[in-house]
């Protein structure tokens, strides 16, 4: 085990106790005095020209307090990435799908507020729609946004090497098809915003939210407010998964409401207007071909993809180059060739989630890596270590593996599931297969283009010296983010854990790009170290001059100070703490000096003891277009072995047993690694096995509910074995990089390598149902 | 979602519930377990006025053993009751079977049977259940009584016998003779929580231990406007010796009552294989469990 004090353990969650109780307060939960409800009325039509809006009604409504539209709102034009801004808060032309915001009420209560939209009389010029992807990227096919012909929103072409060159030079090429399904996150708490603003000008902004920093800017620039006014508050979260990486309307709308009522304004969104907003996974094709020598060495990789983006673009530019940039590791190509098309249709926008453009394109490739290897007699595991990238190596696209334990997680999960002993030998209707992948740990550069710090943080030493306040802008999100600086801070100043108190998720606290691309562990943690060895050193330098001993002779772990590894000599220190402090319940005690009482002293000296921190990246990836979207300081990577039965009679599917091994460099709480890990197999299972966003002829959303979006219940999920493998991250804090996307890489083409062991039926379309299995089934072996 | 206001009961006697009940007419529902009709209700698909709840009333969340012929369960039994309780396991299998696969536990402590009949959803988990049981349901209104075989009560999706003054009291079911056993299965795409795509109960009686089958019911489920009887099946294994090829020729012969149709769940053909394949399975599993039949200890 490590050196040490905090970090590496199992220490339990610093938001336990507050969550197990109850007493965590999520934004819903807030009331303040005078607050009014919001509701926001939405387009029941997918695709339609607004002639004519009229709230006089709704605005007479005894308890309505305001009706905002367009014409209040303006119509300034927002999105994620600056370079395709196509929102506005609500639609004045035209609506482009089923739920597209038309009008904000709020009233003083929320029946009231249902009402008024019942009020409210839109009148559309119907037009005609379209939901697929491939239809709408046809000739004639009805056009969603006048700026992008052909309804194509963002297209990418990347070529490194000569691949067709390099595919002819092959031995072998194997071709693969897959399609995903959309998915919706399922996050437990719907989006939820309680704005006030008040009497100086000033917007605040209480929301579910994983970035406050990007909400902050958005709701800045639509509502036309400074930014230094805006300050948001991300109270206790329970869960986001992507989808809350953007400002929402429902968000914009409260602020607005707000800002025209002088009063605070609360709107939650129900459960059908969770799904209605989406920004959840895209539905992926993706078309590859692998050319490979005899010996089972990858030389070239072809790909393509369309992805269906909805109305909007949301995060979808970062996706389409996800969907390329995400297949070059953690085999070595020579060779690779992107082609990537996100296509308008008129459903609701797609945008980021777990693993980011890379899931669905995984799970083409590792299939593809398994059909591969069987046609050259080789084992799948076999295959892919003879091309596996370590330490040091650089993918055909730029990216840097500044550390790479990719071959020792693909060694953990051989004999953590005994694979030598049952690939090939189980019986019909058992299968064992197995998938690798990498992942971010933090995205190189931000959503806008800017030299910012990607995060700051402030630590303030409590005036007693006994408590470290963390200040930090960042997103706990369920993740536990706010127990890793708690444990990073501790480690670094040598207290405990319990007395660090993490402050989080408020922009006033500091600048943080907040809790995506799975960066809050490698960046954050960077800024909080920083912050801590600051105080510390603070500490230590009055230290050094109060009781006139050298700076390096001090020393700081578990609470305790040591000069030159001994109790030094710091009597006076102790008599006078204790002096100052008479009659308090707990004077310092002990034969060395306590941290207390040296922080103690250091304020004495010099006021509040204060340290900050930042992080940012260096410049980091290629210079060819797009070549920013992949980079990272690091990468994170793992494999998983599944193991299945499948009932032959009936293609239902049970998964027995998953294996799992993932590099997160140092674990810096090994209990919250495996959390991160488990909800990957979790989720990736549920995208594989059930889950699809369904609509009808009319692009309504068929199954807005988690009765009928099924996500995997406890039943659904084997036995995990989940192994931690530490390499050393020079790029991370302490060593330490992500595990919070990674995870879910591997886990669905295991599965349907599995499934393929099982049946010897390639599952080419998700979800992969007992119906779909069957049918697949019973159409092999009437083919025979 | 919000519920629409309406006004709560909560009668302390049966009397009170029934007056209520018709004074009130169309405008009040009975809530048992309230989760079904709290759902509709969100969804402003009933808007009933009234609410009348059976909490209060005495034994109508009981299971009363009727000497050795039968038992008679309160319609406001739930389904995790049902589940936990021996004697409807071991006598009654297919509606013990059929409760342990409704919805999950949270959902098991509240749903009662009462509301899974009357609420009459093609997919229902007791109903096929109730059906090969031949279960007979006591109708109650102010003034009078009726009792109706389970088997005649459906009428369409959401549609039953029961007028809008009754209230479903209680559920007869008369003990299966020696040498009876039960199945019922249910398939969905996940293990829990589920709402079926088809499902199938049987229930089984041969004339002794290895011998001919006397009696077959088979009912399912999620295939037809209401859940149905196979007849033609039923018919063709009463007086034949019991095998699994005989099972798969049932099953194949079941699918001919079924008119399935394609939803976001499934579609027809997918569904009309899954009967016989199922069928077939039940048959199986309720003949193991004929063939260890025992006498209840007294
Ligand atoms: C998450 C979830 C999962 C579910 N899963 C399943 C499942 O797996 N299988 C399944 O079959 N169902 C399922 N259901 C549906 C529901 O739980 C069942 O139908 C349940 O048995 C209904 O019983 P209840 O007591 O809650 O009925 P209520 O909602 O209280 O009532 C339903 C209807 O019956 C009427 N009613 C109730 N009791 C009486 C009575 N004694 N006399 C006259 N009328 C009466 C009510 O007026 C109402 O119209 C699920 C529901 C949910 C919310």
């Amino acid at each position: 085990m490590s050196d040490y004090q905090v970090l590496n353990t199992r220490a339990p969650r610093v938001d336990g106790p507050a969550k197990a109780t109850g007493q965590a307060k999520y934004t819903d939960d807030f009331k303040i005095p005078g607050m009014l409800y919001a509701s926001i009325l939405q387009s029941p039509v997918a695709h339609a020209r607004i002639l004519h809006i009229d709230a006089s009604k709704a605005r007479k409504l005894t308890g309505v307090k305001a009706v905002v539209t367009a014409r209040e709102a303006g119509l300034i034009k927002y999105g994620v990435s600056p370079a395709r801004y196509d929102e506005t808060l609500f639609a004045h032309d035209k609506v482009r799908y089923v739920g597209d915001e038309i009008a904000a009420v709020a009233a003083s209560d929320q029946d009231i507020a249902q009402e008024a939209l019942s009020l409210i009389k839109v009148d559309y010029e119907e037009l005609p729609a379209v939901f697929d992807m491939f239809e709408a990227m046809k000739e004639g096919a009805p056009q969603i946004h006048d700026e992008f012909p052909g309804n194509m929103n963002a297209e990418v072409h990347q070529e490194f090497g000569d691949t067709e060159a390099a595919l002819r030079s092959c031995d072998l090429v194997v071709d693969h098809t897959f399609i995903n399904k959309r998915q919706d996150a399922a996050f437990i708490e719907p989006h939820s915003c309680l704005a006030v603003f008040d009497h100086s000008g000033r917007l605040t902004l209480y929301t579910s939210t994983q970035v406050p920093h990007y909400v902050m800017r958005t709701v800045a620039m639509t509502l036309q407010i400074p930014v230094g006014n805006v300050r948001v508050i991300k109270p206790y979260v329970g869960g986001g998964f992507g989808p809350k990486c953007e400002a929402t309307p429902l968000e914009m709308s409260c602020g607005l409401l707000s800002k025209v009522t002088g009063q605070p304004v609360k709107m939650t969104y129900s459960r059908e207007q969770v799904f209605l907003h989406s920004r959840a996974r895209h539905q992926f094709y993706a078309e590859m071909s692998l050319g490979v020598m005899k010996d089972g060495t990858m030389v070239a990789l072809k790909n393509k993809a369309v992805l269906d983006g909805g109305a909007y673009t949301s995060f979808g530019i970062a996706t389409v180059y996800y969907s390329g940039s995400l297949l070059g590791g953690p085999y070595k190509l020579k060779t690779m060739k992107y082609d990537g098309y996100r296509v308008y249709t008129n459903k609701p926008a797609c945008g980021a989630q777990r693993g980011h453009g890379g899931v669905a394109h995984r799970a083409c490739f590792e299939q593809l890596i398994d059909m591969t290897a069987e046609k050259l007699g080789i084992d799948p595991i076999d295959m892919r270590l003879k091309n596996i990238m370590t330490t040091g190596d650089i993918t055909v696209n730029e990216l840097d593996m500044s550390s790479l334990g990719m071959k020792e997680c693909i060694e953990a999960i051989r004999s953590g599931s005994d694979w030598n002993n049952k690939k090939g030998k189980l019986p019909k209707g058992k299968g064992i297969g197995m998938a690798c992948g990498f992942f971010v740990s933090g995205a190189g550069y931000p959503i806008y283009r800017s030299d910012t710090y990607h995060s700051t943080v402030v630590i303030k030493l409590s005036e007693d010296g006994g408590v470290a306040n963390v200040m930090t802008g960042s997103a706990e999100i369920g993740q536990g983010s706010d127990t890793t600086m708690a444990m990073i801070a501790a480690e670094t100043l040598g207290i405990k854990l319990k007395d660090v108190q993490v402050h989080s998720g408020d922009t006033d606290y500091s600048v943080d790009l907040g809790a995506y691309s799975s960066r809050q562990t490698l960046m954050t943690g960077h800024a909080t170290k920083e912050a801590a060895e600051q105080v510390k050193s603070q500490i230590a330098s009055h230290l050094s001059e109060e009781l006139n001993v050298p700076v390096s002779s001090i020393t700081f772990a578990d609470g305790i100070v040591k000069f030159d590894g001994g109790p030094g000599n710091f009597e006076k220190l102790r008599s006078s703490y204790i002096k100052e402090h008479r009659g308090w319940m707990d004077p310092p005690t002990g034969e060395y000096l306590t941290f207390r009482e040296a922080a103690r002293m250091a304020y004495l000296k010099a006021g509040t003891i204060v340290g900050t921190g930042k992080y940012k990246p260096p410049r980091l990836g290629g210079s060819y277009k797009g070549a920013a979207v992949g980079t990272s300081p690091a990468y994170g990577c793992s494999a998983q072995i599944v193991e299945v039965t499948v009932d032959l009679e009936t293609g239902q599917i049970t998964i027995d047993r998953m294996t799992d091994a993932h590099d997160c460099g140092l674990a810096i709480n090994r209990t919250s690694v495996e959390g991160q890990m488990q909800g990957s197999l979790s989720m990736g299972l549920g995208e594989c096995l059930f889950e699809e966003v369904k609509f009808d002829s009319r692009g309504r959303v068929l199954n807005p509910s988690l009765g009928e979006y099924k996500i995997p219940t406890a039943l659904d999920m084997p036995k995990v074995k989940s192994i931690i493998v530490e390499s050393s991250e020079p790029n991370g804090p302490y060593g330490a990089k992500e595990v919070g996307e990674g995870a879910i890489m591997p886990t669905i083409p295991a599965i349907l390598n599995a499934i393929y062991d099982a049946t010897g039926v390639r599952v080419n379309e998700l979800p992969a149902t007992s119906e779909r299995l069957f049918m697949a089934l019973k159409d092999k072996s009437e083919a025979v | 979602m919000l519920l629409p206001k309406f006004d709560y009961h909560e009668p302390a006697t049966l009397e009170d519930a029934l007056r209520l009940l018709s004074e009130m007419g169309g405008n009040a529902r009975i809530v048992a377990g309230g989760t079904d009709l709290l759902v509709r209700m969100k969804l402003k698909v009933e808007k009933p006025s009234h609410l009348i709840s059976l909490r209060k009333i005495p034994r109508i969340n009981v299971i009363i053993q009727r000497e050795n012929h039968g038992v008679s369960i309160g319609a406001a039994v739930t389904a995790g009751e049902l589940s936990t309780n021996e004697l409807i396991m071991e006598r009654f299998t297919p509606i013990g079977l059929a409760a342990a696969r409704l919805g999950a536990p949270g959902i098991r402590n509240r749903a009662t049977i009462g509301g899974n009949l009357v609420n009459a959803r093609p997919a229902a988990d007791l109903s096929p259940a109730c059906m090969v049981l031949n279960a007979s349901l006591k109708l109650k209104r102010s003034k009078n009584e009726r009792e109706v075989p389970v088997n005649d009560f459906f009428r369409g999706p959401g549609e039953t016998l029961i007028e809008p003054n009754e209230m479903l009291v209680s559920i007869f079911v008369e003990t299966p003779p020696p040498w009876s056993g039960g199945a019922y299965i249910k398939l969905g795409s996940r293990k829990t929580l589920e709402i079926s795509m088809v499902n199938v109960a049987v229930l089984l009686t041969l004339q002794s231990q290895n011998g001919p089958i006397v009696d077959a019911k088979i009912a399912l489920g999620a295939v037809a406007p209401t859940p149905v009887r196979a007849f033609a099946a039923e018919e063709f294994l009463i007086g034949r010796q019991p095998s699994a090829k005989l099972f798969s020729e049932a099953g194949a012969i079941g699918v001919g009552m079924c008119e399935p149709i394609t939803d976001h769940r499934g579609t027809m053909e997918y569904r009309c294989l899954m009967i016989e394949t199922l069928t077939s399975r039940a048959l199986n599993q309720a003949y193991q469990d004929a063939m260890t039949w025992k006498p209840l200890p007294v």
